[in-house]
């Protein structure tokens, strides 16, 4: 339990349990602002571009693209692990916090859930359009068939993505619903409009905060945290397993599985930060999202920085010491140097070397400064995603096979799609549901004033 | 039901008072048919009423899925329809393991989610009566039933423990 008097009140003000629904739910009754109306329109056009870019892709096929036969696998698998990695952010916080018994998420987790069934549903829009063709994408499926029966390859690590990421993208759901029920019958019970009463009480399913609603509410939320803390490491070892398996250089490493994990965490961590700052300044919730929050979430990125750091040069290290030949070319003289040093030193210089500005007080506490890092966090696990998928493709053991890649306008107009989709989700998440959750967060303020008193 | 005259219910402000009203009642018999809060109380979870059995359920969920998977997977690949990649044994029971463990946990996660919406009596679009419109918010309260027990030492014991209103329940629905 928390209980430790270093770390100051996880909110402030000392509100009324009253207050703490006002204060979250008042954007929701709110008029939506002009600046919301705008983030809508843009992120809407760019919704647009992307689907006109899959109607292309599917109506005439890959050849839109500029993937090759080398280069098989370009924007699209890049796109696809970096959202992947965005959306381990909210289980990550949810579930290994609820288990380390850290109150302090309960400010967070949802915007976290959030951002996490959108940036999922993103990733899974690249790896269905990589197929080729989509309308056989059920072949996937194990069924009894008319081929054979011919059932599908349970050994291929693509057949344990596609089951891990749909595992996860419906427990990931799921909790994030859960957590909304009693949030949903606050809004129910107290909204003017009978509109929003019908809504949200659809939602609610019900909800009154009985006791034995409240018991199953807490069974259910061990149950699913418990099981997606197995899933949040398992999918992003699954996703790394896809490149490790094979025998490419530089992807033939047994480093992959955790390597894959921290970062994901590590971008999805900075996504949180980026979004946390934005929502706290725009709504003013700096009551619930504290200055402490962030200094907390600001550590954790300084230290998993420091874990990306130790495996970006263990991966370098490893192919010196084994002196495989292929290894040693694919990073001394096309990583490190060579094709695509620009891409690699981005890569080292924003995930290793720019975080670790916040072991200084001062860069941390200062809110622009820890906003233009986690953006650069971003980038920079987009460039080592780039690193790892194209350099390792463009030149492997035969040179007669040596090609290089750049994307395609629709390749690229698919990526702004998913961008678009990700804006669109977040801003009708401002607008609909509570931004914080509001019985957790009563819980923990109720636990802050009893320690008072 | 006849919402009207069945129950009463003690309305309180604060959790502290709500638990002093609930120990009380219980040392003096009364028997109380629901307490709503606007988040789990525990002292109350676990004095109220039966022990949720979810998370026992959940587990044989996960033990039986895991064992349904194996078999499916043994089944498709080793015995209806073996393929030959590369002379590996078709029955690759390490490999197997991680799809167990994904489907395992996709299965769990549905069957404990129907079980759940069953027994704590939720779906979408349900509508329960709600007897205070308070208990999502910033009330506490406690329901008792007039039938089953002294309604009029109820209401003493409430009022005196701290309830800012003792009222007869009438749910809107």
């Amino acid at each position: 339990m928390y209980n430790t008097e270093i770390r100051g009140p996880l909110i402030l003000g000392n509100k009324s349990l009253g207050q703490i629904t006002t204060d979250i739910a008042s954007p929701l009754y709110a008029r939506p602002k002009f600046w919301w109306i705008v983030g809508l329109g843009i992120s809407s056009i760019m919704m647009l571009l992307g689907f006109w870019a899959i109607y292309v892709t599917i109506s005439t096929g890959i050849g839109t693209w500029g993937v090759n036969n080398t280069v098989g696998w370009g924007w699209a698998i890049i796109n696809f692990v970096w959202w992947i990695g965005i959306g381990h952010a909210g289980t990550a916080f949810s579930i290994f916090l609820l288990i380390l018994r850290q109150e302090w998420r309960s400010s967070i987790n949802r915007a976290a859930e959030a951002m996490t069934v959108v940036a999922v549903g993103c990733a899974a829009i690249f790896p269905a359009l990589h197929m080729g063709r989509i309308w056989d994408a059920f072949f996937i499926l194990p069924y009894p068939n008319t081929r054979g029966p011919l059932w599908v390859n349970y050994n291929s690590p693509l057949f344990w993505d596609f089951i891990a990421i749909s595992a996860y993208l419906l427990i990931s759901a799921s909790f994030w619903y859960l957590g909304m029920i009693p949030d949903f019958a606050t809004i129910r019970d107290n909204a003017k409009s009978k509109v929003k009463q019908a809504v949200y009480g659809f939602f609610a399913m019900g909800w009154r905060g009985s006791v034995g609603e409240w018991k199953r509410y807490e069974g259910l939320s061990y149950i699913l945290g418990g099981i997606a803390a197995v899933l949040v490491v398992s999918v992003h070892s699954i996703v790394s397993t896809d490149f490790a398996v094979s025998v490419e250089p530089g992807w033939h490493t047994t480093l992959f599985p955790p390597y894959f994990v921290v970062g994901a965490i590590f971008s999805g961590f900075a996504m949180v930060m980026t979004l946390m700052i934005i929502l706290r300044k725009i709504y003013k919730l700096e009551d619930y999202v504290t200055n402490a929050h962030l200094d907390k979430v600001a550590k954790i990125l300084m230290f998993v920085s420091l874990i990306m750091g130790t495996a970006y040069l263990t991966e370098i290290f490893v192919a010196w010491y084994s002196g495989n030949e292929y290894e040693i070319f694919t990073f001394f003289h096309n990583r490190i140097t060579g094709e695509f040093t620009k891409q690699f030193w981005a890569m080292f210089i924003f995930n290793a070397i720019v975080p670790q500005l916040m072991w200084f007080k001062k860069i941390r506490s200062n809110l622009l400064i820890v906003f233009i890092i986690s953006i650069l966090i971003n980038v920079g696990m987009w460039f080592e995603r780039f690193n790892i998928v194209v350099t390792s493709l463009s030149k492997n053991y035969l040179p007669s096979a040596w090609a290089s890649y750049s994307p395609t306008f629709v390749e690229v107009s698919v990526y702004l799609g998913t961008l678009g989709i990700f804006i669109f989700g977040v801003l009708l998440f401002f607008k609909y549901i509570p931004m914080i959750a509001i019985s957790e967060v009563k819980a923990v303020n109720r636990y802050q004033l009893k320690k008072k008193k | 039901m006849q919402m009207d005259s069945q129950y009463i219910m003690g309305v309180f402000d604060e959790e502290d008072a709500l638990l002093t009203a609930f120990r009380k009642m219980k040392e003096e018999g009364l028997e109380i048919e629901d307490v709503f809060t606007p988040y789990p109380v525990h002292e109350i979870l676990e004095n109220h009423g039966r022990k949720s059995k979810l998370t026992i359920v959940g587990w044989f969920y996960g033990f039986f899925a895991s064992l349904g998977v194996l078999a499916f997977l043994i089944y498709t690949a080793g015995i209806d329809w073996p393929l030959n990649y590369g002379g590996k044994p078709s029955n690759a029971f390490p490999s197997f393991i991680v799809i167990t463990i994904i489907l395992t946990i996709f299965s769990i996660t549905i069957l404990s989610l129907f079980t759940f919406s069953w027994r704590a009596n939720l779906w979408p679009s349900n509508k329960k009566p709600i007897f205070h419109e308070g208990a999502t918010d910033d009330k506490f309260v406690i329901l008792v039933n007039k039938e089953k027990t002294d309604a009029g030492k109820a209401t003493s014991v409430m009022k005196k423990t701290g309830a800012i209103e003792v009222i007869e329940a009438k749910p809107n629905q």
